[in-house]
């Protein structure tokens, strides 16, 4: 399958992220001469295991404190899971979801869309998108997908795609945005995955990703 | 959800009941070589203590194939009483190979492990319905699938299942019922768990079978 980059919007210090950047890199897509090809999402969980004693001395450190599932809308009949502190990714079938459920071991505790509008330029596919809570409106951060249709080897893409990233990065200052999209260097190595391009580099990207955005994105108090 | 009933056959009566099942269902046998590993969450995790299987197919090419699997309780009361199937939650997930590392990970402990051996056909009848008859086989050093031996030699296992729903259980449970009475003469089939023995009857059934190649109708 192609290669992807994930990269998310990271606002300058003091300022925070709104609806109003996602708008312009809309534009500034549109403006590169992409074609809206219509809308895009992708649902992200964090479980969170559930212990019976919360107070007991065998609370087992070993556990993580928390993995991520992910869906994908170019893969909608599989489901991603990521144990960023061990390094592992997983795919299984959608239905996962249901065993883990029935499980009571780990509970799904935050729920995050990604959404937003799809674009075709040349040779790339191009996907802007908020993210947000489930149930919510307020937005958290900023994701775009970059994917390059012809290739699928990360090493040999790379330098494409960092050609294409500096078109975009030089298209959007044109707008005087407080902050930049930022690609997340990736050891996928670690991951046990190889340079050849699988959903799996996908997930991981997206669980670092959100690290990140986690770390230091303010959100807006309203999106 | 899937319906379910399994019992026991010598092994030296395998071979008449595979020629029969072949007669029955009109499909190719295929090969089953399965490493089935339970799964335990660790004291503290969980509502309550949780166990899943890791299935590993070692049959598929061009590498063995990995399928989480979780198998909830038995429908109860007094419509279940009256069918002579096991209606239980079932549901799988093929998974990549990393699976069990994945569980480890996330505090399950290995349980207990077998190998299971034989054949399973798949077929429509009435319902999708699968059987298999395998030797169920346990290893002296974990993982040592090479080194596997019977946990009860001489007899093999014959499981059949068919995937059912909440609406329909009740015709798939028929289904395996009836065709689950074509077998009666070499196995007998209950609900798991409620061990009716070998059927008296089966060298006679199986001498016959072997004479004639199953091409009559018992």
């Amino acid at each position: 399958m192609p290669v992807k980059w994930v990269l998310y919007w990271q606002p300058n210090q003091g300022s925070t992220v709104s609806t109003q950047i996602l708008n312009e890199a809309a534009q500034c897509a549109e403006s590169i001469s992409g074609v809206k090809e219509g809308r895009w999402k992708a649902t992200l969980n964090y479980y969170k295991p559930l212990l019976r004693d919360q107070s007991s001395t065998h609370h087992p450190d070993s556990l993580p404190r928390d993995f991520l599932g992910i869906s994908l809308p170019d893969h909608p009949a599989k489901y991603y899971f990521i144990i960023r502190s061990q390094r592992i990714v997983v795919e299984a079938d959608a239905s996962i979801q249901i065993i883990m459920e029935k499980l009571q071991s780990y509970k799904s505790k935050v729920s995050l869309h990604f959404d937003g509008f799809q674009y075709h330029l040349g040779d790339f596919r191009l996907r802007v998108g908020r993210v947000v809570p489930v149930h919510s409106e307020s937005i958290r951060g900023i994701v775009m997908e970059v994917e390059y249709l012809p290739i699928s080897s990360m090493e040999k893409a790379r330098k494409v795609m960092e050609e294409f990233v500096e078109i975009w990065h030089e298209a959007l200052s044109k707008r005087s945005l407080s902050g930049k999209f930022v690609n997340v260097e990736l050891n996928f190595g670690e991951f046990g995955l190889a340079d050849n391009y699988t959903p799996q580099h996908t997930g991981v990207q997206y669980a670092i990703v959100m690290a990140h955005m986690i770390a230091t994105v303010q959100p807006a108090v309203r999106g | 959800m899937e319906c379910v009933v399994q019992g026991i056959i010598e092994t030296q009566h395998v071979e008449a009941l595979e020629i029969l099942l072949q007669g029955l269902c009109g499909v190719q046998r295929e090969r089953l070589r399965v490493h089935e590993l339970t799964l335990k969450s660790v004291p503290n995790l969980g509502v309550v203590s949780s166990e899943v299987r890791l299935l590993c197919d070692l049959d598929q090419q061009p590498e063995p194939t990995w399928t989480v699997k979780h198998v909830g309780g038995a429908m109860r009361g007094a419509g279940a009483d009256q069918i002579s199937v096991m209606v239980r939650t079932m549901i799988e997930s093929k998974v990549s190979k990393n699976a069990l590392r994945m569980f480890y990970s996330l505090g399950y402990k290995l349980d207990h492990e077998l190998l299971k051996v034989g054949f399973a056909f798949h077929f429509q009848r009435a319902a999708q319905i699968s059987v298999s008859v395998s030797s169920v086989n346990k290893m002296p050093k974990i993982h040592a699938i090479d080194e596997a031996v019977p946990v009860t030699p001489g007899m093999q296992i014959v499981v059949v299942t068919a995937p059912a729903t909440p609406e329909n259980y009740g015709e798939v449970a028929a289904a395996v019922s009836s065709f689950c009475e074509f077998l009666a003469p070499l196995v007998h089939l209950s609900k798991p768990f409620i061990s009716t023995g070998v059927v008296p009857t089966a060298a006679a059934a199986a001498a016959s079978l072997m004479s004639d190649g199953g091409g009559t109708t018992l």
